[in-house]
């Protein structure tokens, strides 16, 4: 059965520019359909078109049809009124998505009964089965947004997004940031959508969720669509060279790099113990990073990856042990890559006057910032924006080449690429590995276990102390495991 | 720990009324002790030992030091003495006074969250549009009004000119109207303003968005989600408004003659009776403090984030 | 894409642009009058000649005589000159000293910064305008007694507003990345408080000018500030009020003049609470 069908969307801005050409969809019940694309694709513009939610500076051409009735896609009004009874909207960000002065189950309970109309106490008890059936207790329904962890969080939106009755749900890049047991927990999360008979339209980035979901496939880059199909098919046999550079951008499929002879130690922390706010996260570790090593870490937010490096970087005193750093070398030689690469730039300042000056206090010549922007890939242009005017791809580059201006000897770099879209991300990491070919020590700080098992010489999983830190004595927080 | 801090604050408000009243007694022009003791027993009847002992009383010679130290001791036992030029106790003084303003504290409050917020929010949900355009205009010309000019105009226009009510008086409900309307709609420009951008950025919210696509009406969105978290900047500046609400009460208490702490407290200063002024400045502060410290309490119910 | 599906309504930078530029016409034109008009029109804000009282303009007195024959063109324009200079010593000191204190505090952190802000909060307490009444009943001379009760009431919100900037920029990654590049503190103020602190500062000093001259005003009006017979505009209105019957230009004079510079200083201050 035919949920939602699309005839010819398409979207402009106010100067009549499309920015997304005419596309036609079919969604059916019990059968995803995953929209496919980068930052830029258009694949947020369809969705919103398809659901009356464009920004009011764009305007939408074409007919959907929902729930055996024609909307005209010019009208964007006409769609409030399928908004959670025929169309679910699952937020991208549910910890933003829920309204944080309101119990989690007072905001399921209120679309029982607005929505469906049920009584208050029916509604009440509608809400809480909702939560119930998603694992979530009498006492989570009772807590503030803020008190509820991401996953959970996830879960109450779920559950007040469908609560008005839709059996459509559309899920706008709901993995966004998100560690892998995460991202496998929201797959498993939306499938139940087409258990009842339901539709799912899943818009991602994300290549595991989207291989996860399975179902019917549209690839979009720039407003158009590349190709479409089964999304086993095309998965395993792209046509369009494009989709096949968004494939192989996916960590799971990068080749593995080659391992080579570490040379001498770098930065070594002995019996090191890292705590914030009084709470040790990492206690009694002892590592060494070589030169021309890449050393992966993962775990769970929280769980002392950034204060580890800071530690080793000299800008967090660790709460025991000692952190010894190779001698005869500047300190300039251990560096930081951010995950916010915006946040780490002067924000009025204009790039290539922050770059001049890192320049002049390495003695760096004109000609040689020069030959870094073009060994990066990075257009001379950029340099007369301020940081917020760039991609997010070419700000990480450029704070990767004012990285090299000071010779690195140690690089931490901390979710560097967590932003960034996949094909842009290979980019990023690749030259990591470069700086790493070249001597460099480099900690590598990602969420994606895939990522660091093809990038990392060895990688080093933190574990978070879980429950067992609410009684006092927490177990060695870290598990060291040589991979690769 | 929010209350801790306050009443930290309260005890330098304290301190710092102490120690500039002080000053100010210390710095009374030569003949204070005279003109003391002439406001205390009449003209006729001052001679110099009536003011050598009003100046040993208030510690007018000797060190400075312990004479402070005195004063802040006095201060802190609540003992502010008696007024200079009444001779009557300076607490039962201000008691009697404050009755007169609370009454016209609440009437301007109440009446600027009568016509702020309302506007503030019906202007917020359409940014940009003909109401909000408007407003903007409105506020800003009645921020660049102070309340003196404000109570000015409206004696001139409404009192003078039209008729309607009377420029002066106390007692009848319509002699509170002029006044506290020159109190309100300054107040109600900030708060219409504070009210405007709060629901502007609430109605961005993703959790606004959300509860549309929940399948909210916007009239509902506005009840459930929007009011509250309007609610809590619109608090936190209450407690803030305090102060200009005060600064208001001495000016337009004195334009209009209305009986409260106000009127007596320019009265005090330009006597220089500062036993009076030290009672009126401390209930004043304290009373920032015991306000804001209630709002600290009602956030805490509203907002369990712990914010503010 | 950020908050694909929230998206819009984004703060219209360019309305506060225009406003500025507007306010700051505003200033211009009433602080050009006070200097410039005793240049076009010699004369002086004293001379009384009572058959003149309440007189209309005349080449002497562009704007007519007040009610005890003195020039009100002469009167207003030293009165524009009187309050903006009080305000503008008062907002010069109270910004230095928020500025070096609002700096400290966030940069030693600690006591000092407790401490600091134990005396901010307190000064926050107390009503700005009783707080310049008892400096005046302490200060000798008026003028003087006014710059230092309002510095003493300016510099809070320049010291709020420094030391919640620069800690905000202190503890930014941007920061961190400059002092691990080898930048001294010096760099750091220069490249990035500066740039932070300076258009905040402006604002401020905007506001708190307002906030002074209506300070003045105020207490003019009601008898507490200048003395008779300073030109200044609150004790200007409070001398005309009575005599608005029969010369109501006289008393809209300095209404008129006060609230085009307040507008001014308003606009420039753009949208702030408070």
């Amino acid at each position: 059965m035919t949920l939602l069908q699309a005839d010819d969307v398409a979207v402009f801005d106010a100067s009549g520019r499309a920015l997304v050409h005419p596309v036609s969809l079919r969604l059916d019940a019990g059968a995803p359909l995953v929209v496919l694309g980068e930052t830029g694709s258009g694949k947020s513009l369809l969705a919103q078109a398809l659901m009356g939610t464009l920004p009011p500076e764009l305007w939408a051409r074409g007919r959907v049809r929902i729930a055996e009735a024609e909307h005209d896609a010019a009208q964007p009004q006409g769609f409030r009124r399928l908004w959670g009874r025929a169309v679910a909207v699952l937020p991208q960000e549910p910890w933003l998505s829920l309204d944080p002065l309101m119990r989690a189950r007072a905001q399921v309970a209120e679309a029982h009964a607005l929505v469906r109309g049920l009584a208050p106490v029916a509604a009440r008890r509608a809400a809480a089965a909702d939560l119930a059936a998603l694992g979530l207790g009498d006492e989570a329904g009772r807590r503030y947004p803020h008190e509820l962890s991401g996953g959970m969080a996830q879960r109450v939106a779920f559950a007040a997004a469908r609560a008005g009755g839709a059996r459509i749900v559309v899920a706008d890049e709901p993995t966004k940031g998100l560690d892998a047991a995460r991202r496998d927990e929201v797959a498993r999360l939306l499938t139940r959508a087409l258990e009842t008979g339901g539709g799912l339209l899943a818009i991602t980035h994300d290549l595991a969720l989207a291989q996860l979901l399975g179902g019917r496939l549209i690839v979009m880059r720039e407003g158009a669509v590349v190709e479409s199909g089964p999304l086993a098919e095309i998965f395993a046999a792209p046509q369009a060279d494009y989709t096949q550079k968004l494939l192989d951008a996916d960590p799971a499929r990068w080749p593995r790099r080659a391992r080579r002879a570490a040379g001498p130690s770098v930065v070594e922390g002995r019996r090191l113990t890292v705590s914030r706010g009084g709470r040790a996260l990492v206690e009694g570790l002892d590592l060494t990073l070589r030169a021309g090593e890449i050393v992966g870490v993962s775990g769970p937010s929280g769980c002392g990856k950034s204060s580890l490096g800071d530690a080793l970087l000299g800008l967090h005193a660790p709460a025991c042990g000692a952190v010894r750093r190779i001698e005869g070398v500047a300190r300039t030689a251990f560096q930081k890559l951010y995950q916010d690469p915006v946040s780490a730039f002067p924000r009025r300042r204009a790039l290539g006057a922050t770059l001049a000056d890192v320049a002049r206090r390495f003695g760096r010549r004109r000609a040689e910032v020069e030959a870094l922007l073009a060994r990066l890939d990075l257009a001379p242009a950029l340099l007369a924006r301020r940081p917020e005017q760039v991609s997010g791809g070419e700000l990480q580059r450029l704070a990767l080449l004012r990285v090299m201006l000071a010779e690195p000897r140690f690089l931490f770099a901390d979710e560097p690429t967590s932003r960034l879209d996949p094909i842009t991300q290979r980019g990023v990491i690749d030259l990591i590995a470069t700086l790493a070919e070249e001597g460099c020590s480099v900690l590598l700080v990602s969420h994606d276990a895939a990522l660091l098992d093809r990038t990392a010489d060895w990688r080093m999983a933190l574990g978070g102390h879980g429950t067992a830190e609410a009684a006092g004595r927490a177990a060695p927080a870290v598990a060291l495991g040589a991979a690769g | 720990m929010p209350l801790l801090s306050r009443a930290l604050q309260a005890l330098a408000v304290a301190l710092l009324v102490g120690v500039s009243t002080f000053a100010m007694m210390r710095a009374l022009p030569g003949d204070a002790a005279w003109r003391i003791a002439a406001g205390r027993y009449g003209y006729d009847n001052v001679d110099a030992a009536a003011a050598a002992s009003v100046r040993a009383e208030l510690g007018l010679d000797g060190p400075a030091l312990p004479a402070l130290l005195q004063w802040l001791g006095d201060l802190f036992r609540l003992d502010f003495g008696v007024s200079l030029v009444s001779g009557q106790p300076v607490a039962a003084e201000l008691a009697h006074q404050l009755g007169a303003s609370l009454q016209l504290a609440l009437a301007a409050v109440a009446l600027s969250l009568l016509i702020g917020p309302p506007l503030g929010v019906a202007a917020g949900l359409r940014p940009g549009g003909a109401l909000d355009r408007a407003l903007l205009v409105a506020a800003t010309a009645f921020r660049a009004t102070p309340q003196f000019l404000l109570a000015l105009v409206l004696i001139v226009l409404v009192s003078v000119e039209l008729g309607w009510l009377p420029a002066a008086g106390h007692g009848a409900a319509r002699h509170v109207i002029l006044p506290s309307l020159a109190l309100a709609l300054g107040l109600a420009a900030t708060s219409a303003r504070i009210a405007r951008d709060a629901t502007t950025e609430i109605a961005a919210t993703a959790f606004w968005r959300f509860a549309e696509f929940k399948g909210l009406s916007r009239g509902q969105v506005l009840w459930r989600h929007g009011l509250r978290n309007v609610a809590v900047p619109l608090l936190t500046l209450l407690g803030l408004q305090f102060v200009t609400l005060v600064e208001g009460v001495v000016v337009v208490e004195t334009i209009f003659g209305w009986p409260g702490i106000g009127h007596a407290l320019v009265h005090a200063i330009f006597a220089r009776d500062v036993p009076v002024v030290q009672g009126a400045a401390l209930m004043l502060g304290l009373g920032f403090v015991a306000v804001n410290a209630a709002i600290d309490i009602a956030l805490r119910r509203i907002d369990p984030r712990g914010a503010a | 894409m950020s908050g694909a599906l929230a998206a819009s309504g984004a703060a219209p930078p360019r309305r506060r642009a225009g406003g500025f530029a507007v306010g700051a016409a505003l200033v211009l034109v009433t602080l050009g009058f006070g200097v410039l008009a005793p240049l076009v029109v010699a004369g002086d804000p004293f001379t009384q000649s009572l058959t003149k009282a309440l007189g209309g303009p005349d080449a002497a007195a562009p704007f007519g005589y007040d009610h005890l024959g003195r020039s009100l063109f002469h009167r207003l324009a030293h009165a524009l000159r009187l309050s903006p200079a009080i305000a503008a010593a008062a907002v010069a000191t109270a910004g230095a000293a928020g500025l070096l204190l609002g700096g400290l505090a966030a940069a030693r952190g600690g006591w000092v910064d407790r401490a600091l802000t134990l005396v901010a909060d307190a000064l926050l307490a107390l009503p700005g305008l009783l707080l310049v009444l008892i400096v005046l009943a302490i200060m000798p001379g008026t003028a003087l007694g006014f710059w230092a009760g309002l510095s003493l009431v300016l510099w809070v919100e320049f010291f709020r507003l420094t030391r919640a900037t620069s800690r905000a920029v202190l503890a930014s990654p941007a920061v961190e990345a400059s002092r691990l590049l080898g930048f001294g503190p010096l760099y750091v103020l220069r490249r990035h408080l500066w740039p932070e602190i300076a258009p905040v500062m402006l604002t401020a000093a905007a506001f708190g000018a307002a906030t002074a001259i209506m300070a003045i005003a105020a207490l003019g009006f009601v008898s507490v500030g200048m003395r008779a017979p300073t030109p200044e505009l609150g004790l200007m209105m409070v001398e005309l009020l009575p005599y608005w019957r029969e010369a109501p230009f006289a008393l809209l004079t300095p209404v008129i003049a006060t609230f085009t510079l307040l507008l001014g200083l308003i606009l420039m201050a753009g949208d702030r609470a408070r």
